[in-house]
């Protein structure tokens, strides 16, 4: 039976279950009995019952059935062709589950085909035993639901405790994602610095994944390079086009532009914010920089690049500048005004006040908001894919071309490797390493904030 | 004030200093207030300059993807004079009624018999002059008129891509001829290009379209909106109406705070090492990405739905426990219906970030080539954002047009959702 079916069936059922329960409630109350709770929650309760543990054993057998059907098709006299283990053995079975599936396009083993048969088989088997089981406990559960339908019997509150229930479960899947992505990283990187000693990651200064040398896999992929190329684009080039530009878009919009303008442009930079970075990249890539490259060769840099660093983080500037200007523009709002006021009646300017009491007060709100926009330069990818280059050079040039941790893991994710290479590993290193600074900037920007918050408050 | 912060300072009340009053009228006075004024020109001049150059650089971003966007909605036809009583097709006008109509043309051999019309009409290599696909114009055409059949007629049928290029004066030389050619005997035209909206990817520039892409990321969205929303929305409201301050809660908030600012392309690390590598589900898959996705920007939605629950005022709740409400209706029926506009607002605009989103569906594999539109959430599809960044990969001038016209259509989604909630938080925004 199809998973949708199955699904349609069970809230079938509930849906039963519940326009029962509601009519067994309300034969009660007009019994002449004192019902504890309405009839609609009597019937909630009940079908609440059929659905919810119906469901869960349904994603739970969703999870455990592959493993089930693979360990019998194992069993099968037809499997005794199988090579004893390997890649090419989990080949033949992935071919055999997609033939079975009718996902396939012809087998390129001929024992698949052989085998597709015998996955059918049982994967139909353990389907039907799992709707059987489904469809029982669904019943089941009406029935205990049903028979526990008395007049004091307190089915709000029971409702109710589901319902919290549910919510502490949607809360906790912000840390279920937070966990899943820790351990997930550091399971892979595990397995890469397996292969890879740490202190060749971190400290090599060599990285061409193209080549990479059976005895010594480290020695071609150290990351410094990386990382330089992520903070030199990042943290450096972007952050020169973006914190001047959003600092005194925040400080004209708030201090010295007249509403109206205001009304205008500040909507103009919030779109700024919301196109798309492969749209970013694009520009980046088509425009931009072959002007540099010209710009370039004008200086006399004859063999530029136009995949340079500085094409990349001119553009990221430009995409971190309403960000930039958003939290500077927060953080100068948070001002008492009392300290801005002060300042003019004692004879100073608008822009000596901005700049020797606004600001100063302003700064920790400031450089939490900067921090962020680092965070997020470094994190960014489409702009970097598009328009740096692979080239892992350690240069103090822009015109050179440079590369970052995120050009890297798509560039190692998205060639024709098997998953368990140290090349498609390294990717989850690099990705590790990438959250792990990104989570300090973030939490320290966090707290600055929050703090700063606290104290105007 | 407490006396220990001017310590000090002279006591308040004592005998200042005797100090001579300024002089304003002083040249150096005057010079200095001047030199204090220029800086205050000079200050508010460079702050114009920062606003002009950040809405400078959004107007020549939009301009330059408008500008040569706007071609990729065009095509060029050419008129193409058919004599089909000399063709002598093998169908009866009985085959032509009826649904099996587009296979009877098929199998009487249209495609060769508009290829060998194409060389009689503008000579030898005359079908190179013609789209592939231009049998499929004839072939409409005749479906609404098979009358057409008996007589001589002229239809407009897409160029091909090499003619295409050099009406728009990108071609090479000796397709730049032909058009000069076609031109002079006045047989080519522009056309709007609805293929473009119908069509999927293909390797021929002038025969790709959207909608493959389009409908990967409706689907893909349709995945996010229904797992983010309601978990965003149950457990803004765990946070904000029934948790308690401990350090559970404490490590839930830090979590989503930080969730928000992670990078988007470690949620595709996270894509692919659990739902692919661990659940096994299947590759390229709208399903994946959706529920990628999801993880993305329920931070956002959980965020936006605390503020506007937050911003439900205390008598409401305190109103509707006063007449006997449990605590959760006093939630679902009266909080959550005030805080629905602002949720509705985060919510569209978390949708509007997953939809530019590309990174991470890279990751997952959504960066195949598909060439007819995803039928359901497990099969192969790709996305909009990701379409684009596949076809500026292409070397074909042709793609350039293409991939602008795919941006300009991205950004007209992403601008009317953002217009959508700007409307609601203007319509349903209450000040209490």
């Amino acid at each position: 039976m199809n998973p949708l079916a199955l699904l349609f069936l069970v809230l079938g059922l509930g849906l039963i279950a519940w326009l029962s329960a509601r009519a067994r409630a309300i034969a009660l109350d007009r019994g002449g009995a004192q019902l504890h709770s309405r009839p609609r929650q009597h019937a909630t309760y009940v079908a609440l019952w059929t659905v919810v543990p119906a469901l869960i054993f349904a994603a739970i057998w969703a999870a455990l059935s592959p493993s089930l059907v693979t360990a019998s098709v194992l069993a099968d006299p037809a499997a005794a062709v199988l090579p004893a283990g390997g890649f090419e053995r989990d080949s033949i079975l992935a071919e055999a589950r997609s033939l079975a599936l009718g996902r396939g396009y012809g087998a390129f083993y001929d024992e698949s085909e052989a085998l597709a048969p015998v996955f059918a088989q049982a994967q139909s088997f353990y389907r039907w035993i799992g709707a059987g089981i489904v469809v029982l406990l669904a019943v089941a559960g009406a029935a205990y639901a049903l028979s526990r339908i008395t007049p004091l019997f307190r089915a709000r509150a029971q409702v109710e405790r589901g319902v919290m229930l549910a919510l502490l479960v949607a809360s906790l899947i912000a840390i279920l994602t937070t966990l899943g992505i820790f351990l997930s990283l550091v399971f892979e990187s595990a397995r890469f610095f397996a292969i890879v000693p740490v202190t060749d990651f971190l400290f090599g200064t060599t990285w061409s994944p193209q080549v990479i040398s059976q005895r010594d896999p480290g020695a071609s992929l150290g990351a410094v390079p990386l990382f330089w190329g992520t903070f030199f684009i990042g943290a450096v080039i972007a952050m020169i086009v973006a914190i001047p530009l959003g600092l005194m878009s925040a400080v004209y919009l708030t201090q010295y532009a007249h509403p109206r303008v205001r009304r205008w442009v500040k909507p103009c930079l919030e779109i700024l914010a919301g196109v798309p970075t492969v749209v970013y990249g694009y520009f980046a890539a088509l425009t931009v920089g072959p002007a540099i490259r010209q710009i370039a060769v004008a200086l006399g840099m004859p063999y530029a690049s136009s995949e340079s660093a500085l094409s990349a983080g001119l553009v990221m500037g430009v995409m971190i500048i309403p960000f930039v200007s958003s939290m500077a523009d927060d953080s100068i709002a948070a001002v008492p005004t009392a300290m801005r006021d002060g300042s003019l009646a004692m004879g100073a300017t608008t822009n000596e006040t901005i700049r020797r009491v606004l600001l100063p007060a302003a700064l920790p709100g400031v450089v939490a908001g900067i921090l962020l926009a680092v965070s997020r330069a470094i994190g960014e990818t489409m702009i970097v894919v598009m328009a740096a280059s692979g080239a892992a050079t350690i240069t103090l040039n822009p015109f050179e071309s440079a590369t970052t941790v995120t050009k890297q893991i798509v560039d190692l994710l998205t060639g024709e490797a098997e998953f368990d290479s140290a090349k498609t590993l390294a990717a989850f290193a690099l990705g590790l390493t990438l959250f792990v600074i990104t989570f300090l900037l973030n939490i320290v920007a966090l707290r600055v904030v929050k703090r700063y918050r606290e104290a105007y408050e | 004030m407490s006396s220990t912060l001017v310590a000090g300072a002279p006591a308040i009340g004592a005998e200042p200093a005797a100090r001579a009053p300024t002089d304003w009228r002083t040249d150096a006075m005057r010079g200095r207030i001047r030199r204090r004024y220029a800086a205050e020109r000079r200050f508010r001049l460079l702050g114009l300059a920062a606003v002009t150059l950040s809405c400078g650089f959004l107007l020549v971003l939009l301009a330059s993807m408008l500008s040569s966007g706007l071609g990729g909605f065009q095509r060029t036809d050419v008129r193409l004079s058919i004599d089909f009583p000399a063709l002598n097709l093998p169908v009866t006008r009985g085959q032509l009624r009826g649904s099996g109509a587009d296979l009877a043309l098929a199998g009487a051999g249209l495609q060769g018999a508009v290829g060998r019309a194409a060389v009689q009409a503008f000579g030898e290599g005359g079908d190179r002059y013609i789209a592939d696909r231009a049998w499929l114009t004839v072939r409409d055409a005749v479906l609404a008129d098979p009358g057409l059949l008996t007589r001589r007629t002229a239809i407009d049928v897409p160029a091909s891509s090499g003619i295409d290029a050099a009406a728009r004066g990108a071609g090479r030389a000796d397709d730049e001829a032909v058009v000069a050619r076609l031109e002079g005997l006045r047989l080519l035209s522009t056309a709007i290009n609805w293929d473009f909206f119908t069509r999927a990817d293909a390797t021929d520039p002038g025969a790709v379209g959207i909608w493959g892409a389009l409908k990967g990321s409706l689907l893909t969205m349709a995945v996010t909106l229904l797992v983010a929303f309601p978990v965003g929305v149950l457990s803004a409201i765990y946070l904000e109406e029934y948790a308690g301050r401990n350090r559970w809660t404490d490590l839930i908030e830090v979590s989503i705070n930080n969730l928000a600012a992670v990078p988007s392309i470690i949620f595709g690390l996270l894509g692919l090492a659990v739902f692919l590598n661990t659940l096994h589900l299947p590759r390229s898959a709208p399903l994946v990405g959706g529920l990628t996705l999801a993880l993305m920007i329920m931070p956002v939605i959980v965020i936006a739905g605390r503020n506007a629950i937050k911003a439900v005022p205390p008598s409401i709740r305190d109103a509707a426990f006063g007449i006997g409400a449990s605590r959760i209706q006093v939630v679902f029926h009266h909080v959550l219906p005030l805080a629905l506009p602002g949720i509705l607002t985060g919510t569209i605009i978390g949708m509007a970030r997953a939809l530019g989103e590309t990174a991470p569906l890279l990751m997952i594999g959504m960066r195949a080539f598909i060439a007819s539109p995803p039928g359901g959430l497990a099969d192969p599809a790709t996305v909009l954002p990701v379409q684009i960044f596949l076809w500026s990969d292409e070397v074909s001038r042709g793609f350039v047009e293409k991939t602008s016209a795919a941006i300009i259509v991205l950004l007209a989604f992403l601008l009317a959702m953002n217009a959508a909630a700007i409307y609601l938080r203007n319509k349903f925004e209450t000040r209490w």
